[in-house]
């Protein structure tokens, strides 16, 4: 085969331009610290790279929501216990209160603190936690417990769910329809505004041997409405243990997709630089070797 | 034959060939660096033998003519690998432009958008009153609709850019076909009195080399010498000196097409015929790749207008609205969030009940719930999933046509290297030819000038 300088030229300027493109591709490697720098450096992997950092911004939504029902649940919880502290107070006037040679005044007496209870208990109830009522179902939006004039406590809300997603279309669902804390009397619960209401007429009554009566009638339904508050809270406890497990499943998957997006993202920089160097001594021997190689030709041997 | 003056002679053809060898030579030399140029030989012969007493003998040299080394199949193959190498290096700077319209490196892609769309859903699930809630969700959506939307204007966009590359494309395959016309003429005409119009063919190679990188040709050379081009599957281009010019009009759908002249005066649309050079590449692109990845944009539009809409029609706004749209319009060009929505993010469906309003967050999990759904490609793949499968579509695509330049680049550069191997200018094989010729033409004088001496002493035998 016949060759000629344009061949040679040819030839070293084509290395040249591959050596130069591929040492590009190396310091853009070593730049960005990224190995896959658009879809077609690697298109599976930046396919894998992308769905995993869906997966990650989807992990983090779930993580933050978990984070908020756990604080809800611990906001109800905390609520529920301080009110069944207030109804067994409530409980044990009443069993003071209801037993022989009280007199009227203490009586009197422990009926503004019932009622102070009364007023806490209602407040409690129509708590609100970031900016909604929590126990109002859907109803968030308005206080669920009005008293009216005669003492009477109605529900204003909803029926309805504190709903926190899981991960894979899963839920937990906490009860937020306050009638089955606090009233469901219908269903075998307690009306627990209605008992305190009733303890507060007991112990203001004049007739002191009616109002032992009513006193009395009121402490087993304080004792069940306790039993009640306890139920609600105990039915709190697995959820708050399946958002805490939950919770720390996401964790470690977030890192292990973390660390698989890096696998396939990042650039190896060590081994980067590495290909450089070498691409390096390729280019500059192509040059030396270039400048011996195209310079003589037999004019240079003539004369 | 007078012996003596035969001497002369002989010296004077030597003198005079030898020299136009030199000027063969000193013509190799200064185009070393010509593109498309094939050195040239000069073709010596004895010259015509005459009977002498001592025998048949021939005085001096003459020569046969210039001949261009050449190897004419090779032409044929560089002007095929001349237009595949066209086509995907058309394909890959078109694609590489796509790869860039959807890059999602730059955290205002696509995944990004429908990842911020459902989880603004998500925090409206945990907070259905949240006024700051609704209208992040209502932001999500439009940047989605916008995301969606601006990468399919982005498409169409490029197709239009195309189609200014292919119209200009066209006029230089016209003024190259001109070209092959005219030098087809002068090669007829230059040829005629049996002389090899060797200039002029190697300009026409260069030409037909460069027409087959624009436009897949067929070439073929005529008893006269002149070649006949065809395009899109045997359309002449260029026979003997005519030429048909090609035109752009727009098509249907408002792209360029390639309309080529029938002989009654109509046009044939030859687009579709088109598959190589960079105008075959540029089609490739234009109505094959970027219709497909408008496609996979106005699938995702589609779900988005069907199942994420079916979903918020049915629930309720804060309001106590029902049956809002989420999304307007009909695919990818024109997906907007419903104005009404953008306007009062009330209207933001998240209770599944007339009742529930408005706390209630069922209709929120179900709108969220379509994050994990398979609802695109066949059931296959989610929104994002989806939106992924494009993004690594076009980077195969890419890749391929970056891989397949690559070769068929390649291909011609090894072409192109025997091509030079037959016909380039080695410098130290004309050098040695210079040295060849240089001493023939010396000697060709010694000669002569023996003659001279020779006829000297004969003429003062006379006085």
């Amino acid at each position: 085969m016949r060759i000629t300088q344009t061949m040679m030229a040819r030839m070293f300027t084509g290395a040249l331009r591959r050596q130069t493109q591929a040492m590009i591709v190396q310091q853009e490697r070593i730049a960005t610290q990224k190995r896959i720098n658009r879809p077609s450096d690697d298109p599976a992997g930046a396919g894998r790279a992308l769905s995993g950092r869906a997966a990650l911004a989807g992990l983090e939504k779930y993580a933050s929501g978990i984070q908020q029902g756990k604080s809800r649940l611990e906001f109800n919880e905390e609520t529920l216990k301080l009110i069944g502290d207030l109804v067994r107070q409530a409980r044990r006037t009443a069993e003071e209160k209801s037993a022989g040679g009280v007199s009227a005044e203490e009586r009197a007496l422990a009926a503004t603190t019932i009622q102070e209870i009364a007023d806490q208990v209602l407040q409690l109830a129509n708590a609100r936690w970031n900016g909604d009522y929590v126990f109002g179902g859907d109803r968030k939006d308005a206080a669920p417990f009005v008293r009216d004039e005669d003492g009477n406590v109605t529900y204003r809300g909803e029926r309805g769910e504190f709903l926190i997603p899981l991960p894979g279309g899963g839920r937990v669902a906490v009860d937020a329809d306050g009638r089955n804390y606090f009233q469901n009397a219908g269903a075998g619960g307690v009306n627990l505004f209605d008992a305190l209401r009733d303890l507060v007429a007991g112990l203001e009554n004049p007739d002191l041997a009616e109002g032992t009566v009513q006193i009395r009638a009121v402490i087993e339904p304080l004792e069940r409405a306790e039993v009640q508050l306890r139920n609600k809270r105990a039915e709190v406890a697995p959820q708050a243990y399946r958002l805490q497990a939950t919770g720390e499943h996401l964790a470690r998957v977030r890192a292990a997709v973390q660390a698989a997006i890096g696998r396939d993202e990042d650039a190896d920089v060590a081994q980067a630089i590495v290909e450089l160097k070498n691409l390096e001594v390729a280019y500059e021997s192509t040059l030396a070797a270039a400048s011996r190689i195209l310079q003589p030709s037999l004019v240079d041997f003539l004369r | 034959m007078t012996h003596l003056f035969g001497v002369l002679s002989t010296g004077t053809s030597a003198l005079l060939t030898q020299q136009r060898a030199i000027n063969v030579t000193g013509n190799n030399i200064a185009n070393v660096n010509t593109p498309g140029y094939s050195r040239q030989r000069i073709g010596l012969e004895t010259a015509i033998p005459v009977a002498t007493a001592a025998g048949m003998m021939s005085f001096g040299v003459v020569a046969r003519g210039i001949e261009r080394v050449y190897d004419r199949f090779l032409g044929v193959q560089i002007q095929d690998a001349g237009s595949k190498s066209g086509r995907w290096e058309a394909q890959q700077a078109a694609l590489e432009r796509v790869e860039a319209l959807l890059d999602e490196n730059g955290g205002w892609g696509l995944q990004a958008a429908l990842s911020d769309f459902f989880g603004s859903w998500h925090d409206l699930a945990l907070k259905p009153t949240g006024e700051v809630e609704r209208t992040v969700a209502a932001a999500a959506a439009g940047r989605l609709a916008e995301a969606v939307r601006g990468r399919a204007e982005a498409l169409e966009g490029l197709r239009r850019e195309l189609d200014t590359d292919i119209a200009s494309a066209v006029e230089q395959v016209n003024r190259l076909a001109l070209q092959v016309a005219e030098l087809n003429g002068k090669i007829a005409r230059a040829e005629l009195g049996g002389e090899a119009a060797n200039d002029y063919r190697d300009r026409r190679d260069q030409v037909l080399k460069e027409l087959s990188g624009w436009i897949d040709i067929r070439s073929c050379e005529a008893a006269d010498g002149q070649v006949s081009v065809a395009v899109a599957g045997g359309r002449p281009l260029v026979e003997s000196g005519n030429t048909w010019a090609l035109r752009v009009e727009p098509g249907g759908d408002g792209h360029g097409r390639i309309l080529w002249p029938d002989l009654d005066g109509g046009t044939t649309d030859i687009t579709d015929a088109v598959r190589g050079g960079r105008i075959g590449g540029t089609l490739a692109v234009r109505d094959e790749r970027l219709v497909a990845y408008r496609e996979r944009l106005d699938e995702l539009a589609r779900g988005l207008l069907e199942a994420v809409n079916d979903v918020h029609a049915a629930g309720y706004g804060a309001d106590g609205t029902t049956g809002t749209a989420l999304f307007t319009g009909t695919g990818a060009a024109d997906l907007r969030l419903n104005p009404a929505v953008e306007g009062d993010p009330r209207l933001l469906a998240a209770s599944a009940t007339a009742a529930g309003v408005p706390g209630n967050a069922e209709n929120a999990m179900r709108l969220l719930a379509l994050r994990e759904t398979p609802l695109l490609r066949g059931g296959t793949a989610t929104f994002e999933e989806a939106a992924q499968g494009l993004v690594s579509l076009v980077g195969f695509d890419v890749q391929q046509a970056r891989a397949q330049a690559q070769h068929e680049g390649d291909m011609l550069g090894f072409l192109e290297n025997r091509r030079e191997a037959v016909s380039g200018v080695s410098l130290d094989e004309e050098m040695v030819n210079l040295l060849k010729y240089q001493a023939a033409y010396q000697a060709a004088a010694k000669l002569v000038s023996l003659a001279d001496d020779l006829l000297d002493s004969l003429m003062s035998m006379v006085r």
